[in-house]
């Protein structure tokens, strides 16, 4: 399993907690970006992916004309007819019919929303641009027009979040027909204006814990299934594309800021637009090549973030080489036996309640 | 032997000794232009700090302006008073000193003291005014106070500039023309005194000798006469500066011997070399063994480095003799030594240097000073360690060590001066007028008061300008208490400290306060708490960690991820488990941070 990924970094406006490689007022270069992922995509001439995520930044921006540019180009040079999922990130504003129509035709089967609430206090509190009830017609219209599935993109922590006002976000969201959530917990990244300001209401990490909780047996309710530590979907609905990012696969990422992982090698395009559409995919960074023994850890870090699949040790030790996982295995076991993993004699798991105090358990895994 | 000159730098810290040993280096054409300033300054940490903290031997030719050829051995010695034992022994393998004075600061306080080891240890001293390039050189002013605080004549002070050599060549005919030679002869038996060492790999311990009499070559049988352990020379040698072997050392001359010692314990600087030919030789009296006033516990982050612990500090003890240690345990860090350092730079620099030298990775835990604690049925017990303090009850009285302190300050500092020193609990003994400028206050005030940063602060109130010198002058009684420190109901030893009743609170308090923020927070509550005897003076909360977690993966950046995830594991690695809580390091150190 492989997948493409492209990095699309244009917002309309900064939102006050983002950190992630999107530019905002410079939807100018729109075409010599796409043509600039175009002449990248040709570095993997040949290659053959399962899935293709368009994720950003804001996606829904290319608009129609540049979404069926973006992808008719990559797929003359990348081999997309084994595609089995493909998704387009959109926010609520910009998710047209239009470019709805546009993706359902490029092939796109998945949508996936950048709602984050339902409440229009907590949306303005950090800079988003659209309302709620926008949110709620980009669901409907994507349902109706058949895609696969829609997912909504929900945070965890917003200020002046209370469970009364989540709670009523995920009851409209269930109610009209959502198959994935993805819930993140905000947190204040260097730099950003939310982290130089943070605002009075912002929850304390006890309280984004408990909205954690609340909201996830509320998910478990409606029969969804906690399936990685941010993700939860229907039976079926899982995303393919990220669970091959926890499965240790590989994937290619295109344009700017976007990472790949290829013939055991991570790397990252520069996150610098300008220079990307100049000469594109020549400025890697960050190139890793992880020792037999450092990328059995990495992998056995990643697919513990998936709670319901979990680790299995026999099929790594198949992997990697039964010496070279050797040191790992037994620090799965002492950790099982501490109780910070559950084993079930095949599997090693990270238990429901540690989701959120993960991180200590991943770096004692590595 | 008459064309040999054994001379040391002396000076107050910062008076430009190492800027001087380069001038005197390049000018005998030893190095030709010195690329980077103070070249004795070798050891990455003096370069750092911009400090020396060995004393460091040169061996030089010099061509007098008569014509006359002379061998120069030269000794860089550190000005800092934590470092002064290292003046005392080099003075020991000398027969002159330079005397140095900054122009701009005048005598200060280690000037004083190192000139009276200087002039107690018999030496002719050469005074050397420096810095006479600064615009605000006071020539005068320093002739005047070498005159008055040091009866040095004044007319006989040489004027230089370390920095742009004006006034070196003059000196080094002054050296040659005014130091004597050393005496004792080639033909007597061997005599020679060890006043430094090191230990290196390959040639076992290294000796720094002075040669009084009689002749060292490869091959000849010495006799060690503490320990009458014989052994045979491997090699002898120079330094220029670098050692580099000589065909054979004579009466007179500074160098090294090698004669495959492996263990630290058959050799001790101060030590006196002999032929075992001659076992009768007279000693050399050595040095007066150095004191350790300040003391810590030292552990090794990972157990089983216990013994890898053990072997640095032997060798490390080669190279710095001043310290002492010895085996302790704690119920919290499991087995170390506690260390015995001369000051507080003292121990600052041994911790890091066994961590960089001997790539040690440890703990050390607040220092401490040794208190003499008279129990209830009449014995004396000193103690060192806060942990091993007896129980109240059994406590008639605790005596805590006093120093009487000289501290040279100009007026405009008087007042701040005697108010810090004040509240550091001092008691004045005599305050004069140095000149019209600078006063010298004598204080006496308990050592431990330096521990917790009286002469950074001393420093500070004065910008810098007051300078302190000091010796033990006995004990004195003392409210003293012991606060002990509870994490998660486990009292740990290692954070135990010795305090004045009356700010017994405060320190708890304040403790307990940065001990909440230092130690993470982990799954489960964790209280802290501090207590005198089994009451709890001040407590407080770890609430247990309810988010730590990596959500949003964006676009697949695994890498960034597995980083900050290693970030956080080496942060752990710098723990240590007491119980079941993860302490940071810097724990056992806090209560010196507070004090700043
Ligand atoms: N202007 C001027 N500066 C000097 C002179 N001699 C030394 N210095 C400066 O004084 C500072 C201290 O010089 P060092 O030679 O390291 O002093 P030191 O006496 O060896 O210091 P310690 O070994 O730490 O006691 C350095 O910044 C030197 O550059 C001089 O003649 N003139
Ligand atoms: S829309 Fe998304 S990518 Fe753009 S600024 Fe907001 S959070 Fe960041
Ligand atoms: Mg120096």
């Amino acid at each position: 399993m492989r997948g493409l990924y492209v990095h699309v970094p244009f917002c309309a406006r900064k939102c006050s907690y983002c950190d992630f490689y999107s530019l905002p007022a410079r939807l100018d270069l729109l075409e010599a970006y796409v043509q600039a992922v175009v002449h990248e995509s040709h570095r993997y001439g040949g290659l053959s992916f399962q899935t293709l995520y368009l994720g950003g930044g804001t996606p829904s921006l290319l608009g129609p004309g540049h979404l069926r540019e973006l992808v008719g180009g990559i797929g003359k040079s990348v081999d997309l007819s084994e595609l089995i999922e493909s998704t387009i990130e959109v926010n609520p504003e910009s998710a047209t019919g239009a470019l709805l129509e546009a993706a359902r035709e490029a092939g796109i089967n998945r949508v996936s929303i950048g709602v984050q609430s339902l409440s229009d206090y907590e949306l303005q509190g950090v800079g988003r641009i659209h309302t709620a009830a926008q949110a709620v017609e980009a669901i409907i219209l994507a349902s109706r027009l058949g895609f696969k599935s829609v997912s909504a993109d929900l945070i965890i922590g917003l200020p002046g979040q209370t469970w009364s006002a989540l709670h009523r976000t995920l009851g409209t969201l269930v109610g009209a027909g959502i198959e994935h959530v993805s819930l993140y917990c905000l947190s204040l990244e260097k730099g950003t204006p939310l982290e130089k300001s943070p605002p009075l209401d912002l929850p304390s990490d006890d309280t984004q814990a408990q909205l954690f909780e609340q909201a996830r047996s509320f998910l478990l309710g409606h029969g969804f299934i906690h399936y990685e530590i941010s993700n939860f979907a229907l039976k079926g609905y899982e995303c393919l594309h990220n669970l091959n990012y926890w499965r240790g696969g590989e994937y290619v990422g295109l344009g700017p800021a976007a990472a790949s992982h290829l013939y055991g090698r991570r790397f990252r395009n520069r996150a610098d637009l300008d220079a990307y559409i100049d000469r594109p995919g020549y400025l890697t960074e960050d190139v890793e090549e992880l020792d037999v023994r450092d990328k059995a850890s990495e992998e056995a870090m990643l697919r513990l973030r998936l709670l319901v699949e979990g680790l299995d040790a026999g099929e790594l030790a198949a992997k990697f080489g039964r010496d070279n996982i050797e040191p790992l295995a037994d620090r799965l076991e002492r950790m099982a036996h501490d109780g910070l993993l559950v084993f079930d004699g095949l599997r090693y798991r990270l238990a429901p309640s540690r989701v959120l105090t993960s991180n200590p358990i991943f770096a004692e895994v590595l | 032997m008459d064309n040999i000159r054994n001379f040391c730098i002396i000076a107050h810290i910062d008076h430009g000794k190492s800027t001087l040993a380069d001038r005197i280096l390049e000018l005998t054409g030893v190095l030709h232009t010195t690329a980077n300033a103070q070249v004795l300054d070798s050891m990455a940490l003096e370069r750092e700090r911009g400090i020396t903290i060995k004393a460091k031997s040169v061996r030089m030719p010099y061509q007098s302006r008569s014509g006359q050829s002379y061998i120069l051995n030269l000794i860089d010695t550190p000005g800092h008073v934590d470092f002064n034992y290292e003046v005392s022994r080099s003075l020991k393998a000398c027969e002159g000193a330079l005397l140095l004075v900054d122009a701009a600061q005048g005598v200060e306080a280690q000037t004083i003291a190192n000139a009276y080891l200087a002039i107690d240890a018999g030496l002719e001293i050469i005074p050397v005014i420096n810095k006479i390039d600064l615009p605000n050189a006071m020539i005068d002013e320093c002739r005047l106070q070498l005159e008055d605080m040091l009866g040095l004549p004044a007319k006989d002070a040489l004027l230089i500039s370390a920095k742009d050599g004006t006034g070196v060549p003059n000196l080094l005919e002054a050296i040659v023309s005014r130091l004597p030679s050393p005496r004792g002869g080639v033909d007597e038996p061997l005599r020679c005194l060890i006043f430094d060492s090191y230990y290196d790999s390959y040639r076992g311990v290294i000796a720094h000798i002075r040669l009084f009499s009689g002749s060292l070559r490869r091959g000849d049988r010495i006799m060690i006469k503490s320990t009458s352990k014989v052994c045979e020379v491997d090699e002898v040698g120079y330094f220029l500066p670098q050692i580099t072997p000589s065909d054979k050392l004579m009466a007179g001359e500074v160098g090294y011997v090698a004669a495959t010692i492996r263990k630290a314990g058959d050799i001790h600087v101060g030590d006196c070399i002999i032929s075992p030919d001659r076992p009768e030789t007279a000693a050399i009296p050595g040095f007066r063994r150095s004191q350790p006033m300040v003391f810590c516990g030292i552990y090794p982050i990972n157990s089983s480095d216990y013994s890898k612990l053990a072997a640095a500090l032997e060798k490390f003890q080669l190279n710095d003799s001043s310290i002492v240690y010895e085996k302790e345990s704690s119920a919290a860090l499991g087995h170390g030594y506690r260390l015995g350092f001369l000051g507080m730079l003292h121990m600052e620099i041994t911790l890091e240097r066994l961590k960089r030298e001997y790539g040690q990775e440890l703990i050390s835990t607040m220092p401490s000073v040794i208190y003499k604690v008279v129990t209830t049925r009449g014995e004396t017990l000193m103690i060192d360690n806060p942990s091993r303090f007896p129980t109240a009850a059994y406590i008639d009285h605790i005596e805590e060590p006093i120093i009487r302190a000289r501290i040279i300050v100009p007026n405009a500092f008087v007042g701040p001066c005697m108010e810090l020193s004040e509240s550091r609990r001092g008691t004045l003994v005599s305050m004069e007028h140095l000149d019209t400028r600078r006063a010298l206050l004598t204080y006496d005030f308990p050592l431990a008061e330096t521990v917790t940063g009286y002469y950074d602060k001393l420093k500070s109130v004065s910008r810098g300008y007051a300078s302190m010198d000091y010796d033990l002058a006995g004990y004195r009684s003392s409210d003293l208490v012991k606060v002990d420190v509870l994490v998660k109901e486990n009292q740990v030893d290692a954070l135990s400290f010795i305090t004045v009743r009356d700010s017994a609170i405060p320190k708890g308090r304040a403790l307990i306060h940065k001990l909440r923020k230092l130690i993470p927070r982990h799954l489960f509550e964790i209280p802290l708490q501090a207590a005198i005897g089994g009451k709890v003076i001040a407590r407080e909360n770890i609430v247990p960690l309810r988010k730590d977690v990596l959500s949003k993966c964006y676009g697949g950046d695994i890498t960034r991820k597995r980083k900050l995830l290693e970030k956080q594991k080496e942060g752990k690695k710098r723990m240590k488990m007491v119980g079941s809580v993860e302490v940071p390091q810097e724990a056992f150190m806090l209560l010196l941070k507070m004090e700043e």
